[in-house]
């Protein structure tokens, strides 16, 4: 368009931009969700731990708790226990709970309660770990098994990480005599873990035992074995059945080490059971929870900070804009003649308040009692002011008497409206008196039609849920709202209803032809 | 849909200003806000037109306070008829005209006898700002009773027609006979029901008219073809349009005038934002016109010339003049 100026284009540009790079910012780097309806696992881990203790002795029991250095971020960790003595401290890259008691009688049971997330940001935490060490002593019959089974592994292998998959397939592999010997005839699990650790400790390849929980819903769980090594920057953890490389998702890592999950000291018969169970939680509710739990603050800078009072105020506030945006269309795109341009946004907000079926009808009722009144006061010759006091007055006695009549009547609905509509209403009743004055009935009723459907239209968006979250979430696309507003200020085409007005131009040209 | 798109290629090929294309091309671009109370006010548009010794109703006085409405008496004088006008007043309301006098009493034009009080009430509502725009206070102008000239008692009805030429930086492009029927009560407002009745800038003559958006050739109360009609002193119309581009500053105007019995033509007021429906009057879209006035300015300004009104108003005349009727 010849009008569209380098100025304002340019201004236009770096509006969508701005607009578009902080709001895809906060969707893609800091993963705010873009619907409120997008939820998020919320799980929920109880450990329940129960024994039977030693008469007359004092209790200790020891268990590993999970770490949640990884992707996983808690919300809530309670221990429950009476008569207990909690202290939670970390060992290496452990942590450990310990419950003491001076004395316990009875079946003793105790637990831990976790609830936790996924990690909301995409920072991974710094990983350590030892890279090198030394061999394990083995001698005789072993070694030579040993040394039998490495050959091949070595010449199977091209890395660090092909040979623990090499080596944790091969000892799997039941049939092999050397196999057969090291395992000694016990073919379990922790087993088979240490044989695989004695061989990479003869390659100087460290090995660590990670008891990981997996995250599924009412199953009972019991922690599952990981082999995991550092390979310079990250841990890669191996299934100890298969010798497959990579974590699944849904592991939790518990714990590290040989060390059994629980010590008991002063008792007997220790067991503990897991049990499971996930919520759909709310995601920016979540976000906000995980944002107070950690240091994470990616929702420091948002709406979501201010108080929660501010807030609702806000997500009303944030809406106007896309109520004027909705008259601006309607009134420069579509040619909808309302009154004033900005009382059907004030009117859209009242309804709020009122409902939108009961707003029209109580708007309906009262400004057309309203108008009667004015066209009444018309005969008396009022200056201005004076006649503008009486209609408000009218309007407060108007409502109250609504109010009144619908309370009595049982519909508690006359009660909703509140201060703010009353003086929208005195001004609407004004306006659409005088332009009764000056351009007749018809075209009052027309106007009056008008900003009641424009009004409507503007509520309807404005209390889209959806749209109000993703405004109030991501109020940068106020920004590309803006920039909408500044090239409508240019727009020059036609209305629509103009294309109405002038088809008296388009029918002669048919006719002539 | 589609008929919509077609509707919108054909009103474009022929030239149709939309009001977006108006407010945005000419509204905004040549009318400068500053000058706006010059034709906001009826006292200051008529206070320059005086200066630039263009012919408007003569002004008998001008009341700005309660205390001056005593000097009623005084302003008036011994003339029988009179009109009482609010200065900002917007869509002719407010208007009094007196047409005479009966015994102690006044005579409206429509035959209402008023007493002097109510007339005293009428300028008190005026001051108070019951018609201005926006409610300000204003002013009260009491001036020349217009007597239309005789050539229009046939296409008329009561009230008086009044010219509107729309004048883009001293260039006429486009004129207007508006004609009051009794739908709009004698008022020549065409949103009333006032007729528009195009009219052809070389020669004068009306083309055919428009009521409400929709093509007419008749007038609804006389019954009498509107089409046709030599308008008198027409040059004269024109170099007056042209003239009150000087006056008012403004690039982008409508201007009212009327004819006179005895005056000829007069300035009435003058208009920042003049509708589009004499598009319709006219069967033709303003845009080409205004285009080839800014073609020819834009020329002009190159050779550093620019044109008397006359010139300008011979330059519209020979270039958008002598329509098919």
């Amino acid at each position: 368009m010849r009008s569209l100026t380098l100025h304002l284009k340019l201004l236009i540009m770096i509006l969508v931009l701005l607009g578009a790079g902080i709001t895809g910012y906060q969707i893609f780097v800091l993963g705010i969700p873009v619907s409120e309806d997008e939820t998020d696992d919320l799980w929920n881990i109880d450990a329940k731990v129960e024994f039977v203790p030693t008469p007359k002795t004092p209790v200790k029991v020891q268990m590993y708790v999970p770490p949640l250095t990884s992707d996983y971020v808690s919300l809530n960790e309670s221990f429950i226990s009476n008569n207990y003595g909690v202290s939670v401290n970390r060992i290496d890259s452990n942590r450990k709970v310990t419950w003491s008691s001076r004395r316990a009688s009875g079946n003793q049971t105790l637990y831990y309660r976790l609830v936790l997330t996924k990690r909301y940001s995409n920072e991974k935490p710094k990983y350590k770990g030892a890279m090198f060490r030394d061999s394990l002593v083995l001698e005789g019959p072993e070694k030579i098994a040993a040394e039998a089974l490495l050959a091949p592994i070595r010449q199977h292998s091209a890395d660090v990480e092909t040979f623990i998959s090499e080596t944790i397939r091969r000892v799997n592999n039941l049939n092999d005599d050397n196999v057969k010997l090291l395992l000694a005839g016990d073919p379990s699990p922790q087993h088979k873990a240490s044989v695989v650790d004695l061989l990479l400790s003869i390659a100087h390849v460290p090995m660590e035992r990670a008891h990981t929980l997996r995250l599924v819903a009412d199953q009972p769980q019991s922690p599952e074995l990981w082999l995991r090594s550092f390979n310079g920057n990250k841990w890669l953890y191996f299934n100890p059945d298969t010798g497959e490389q990579g974590l699944p998702s849904d592991r939790l890592l518990w714990w590290t080490g040989d060390d059994p999950l629980v010590t008991l000291e002063g008792g007997k018969k220790v067991t503990v059971t897991f049990s499971l169970n996930n919520s759909e939680m709310n995601a920016i509710r979540l976000a906000k929870l995980t944002d107070e739990s950690t240091d994470a603050d990616f929702l420091e800078y948002s709406l979501y900070s201010l108080p929660l009072q501010t807030q609702q105020t806000f997500m009303v506030m944030v809406m106007i804009p896309i109520g004027v945006l909705v008259i601006l269309i309607l009134r420069n795109l579509i040619g909808l003649q309302t009154l004033g341009t900005f009382t059907p946004v004030l009117i859209a907000l009242a309804f709020r308040e009122t409902q939108l079926g009961y707003g029209i009808v109580l708007f309906t009722l009262i400004t057309a009692l309203g108008l009667s009144l004015r066209s009444y006061l018309e005969h008396l010759k009022l200056q201005m002011l004076p006649r503008l006091s009486v209609v408000l007055t009218f309007v407060v006695v108007l409502i109250a008497a609504i109010s009144l009549l619908s309370h009595k009547l049982g519909l508690e609905r006359g009660l909703s409206v509140a201060l703010f509509p009353m003086v929208i209403l005195t001004m609407t009743i004004e306006r659409l008196s005088i332009s009764w004055e000056e351009r007749g009935g018809a075209h009052a009723m027309k106007v009056a039609a008008g900003t009641l459907l424009a009004a409507s239209l503007a509520h309807l968006l404005m209390t889209v849920p959806q749209l109000v979250y993703f405004v109030f979430t991501f109020p940068a696309v106020l920004f590309i709202l803006v920039a909408f507003m500044l090239a409508m200020g240019r727009y020059r085409g036609y209305r629509l209803t103009e294309l109405v007005r002038f088809k008296a131009f388009v029918k002669d040209r048919e006719a002539d032809a | 849909m589609l008929g919509l798109i077609k509707t919108w290629k054909a009103l474009r090929a022929r030239g149709i200003m939309g009001i977006n294309r108006r407010n945005a091309d000419y509204v905004l671009k040549y009318n400068d806000r500053r000058l706006y109370p010059i034709v906001d006010d009826k006292i200051i548009t008529k206070e320059r037109a005086i200066a630039a010794g263009i012919q408007v109703p003569e002004l008998y006085g001008i009341i700005s306070t309660e205390k001056e409405i005593e000097r009623l008496d005084q302003i008036v004088g011994d003339r029988p008829d009179f009109v009482i006008k609010p200065a900002q007043g917007a869509g002719g309301d407010g208007i009094l005209v007196i047409g005479d006098r009966f015994e102690d009493r006044f005579r409206t034009v429509s035959g209402k006898i008023i007493s002097r009080s109510e007339i005293e009430y009428q300028i008190s509502s005026i001051l108070t700002g019951l018609y201005s725009l926006g409610g300000h206070r204003d002013r009260a102008l009491i001036e020349y009773r217009v007597v239309p000239d005789p050539i229009f008692k046939s296409i008329s009805y009561e009230g008086v027609p009044d010219i509107r030429i729309i004048v883009l930086m001293g260039y006429p492009v486009m004129a207007m006979v508006r004609l009051p029927t009794r739908q709009s009560n004698g008022k020549a407002n065409l949103h009333q029901g006032a007729i528009g009745v195009g009219v052809d800038l070389a020669t004068g003559v009306t083309l055919r008219g428009t009521w409400l958006n929709s093509i007419i050739h008749k007038h609804p109360d006389t019954t009498n073809d509107v089409q046709g009609v030599q308008l008198p002193y027409w040059d004269g119309f024109m170099e007056l349009a042209a003239g009150c581009h000087e006056l008012c500053g403004l690039g982008y105007i409508g201007v009212d005038m009327v004819l006179d019995q005895n005056q000829g033509p007069l300035i009435l007021e003058l208009n920042a934002r003049p509708g589009l429906n004499i598009q319709i009057a006219n069967d033709c879209g303003l845009a080409h016109r205004t285009e080839a006035v800014e073609a020819h300015v834009q020329a002009l300004k190159a050779d550093g010339r620019s044109e008397t009104p006359a010139e300008r108003a011979r330059f519209a005349q020979a270039t958008f003049g002598h329509v098919r009727p």
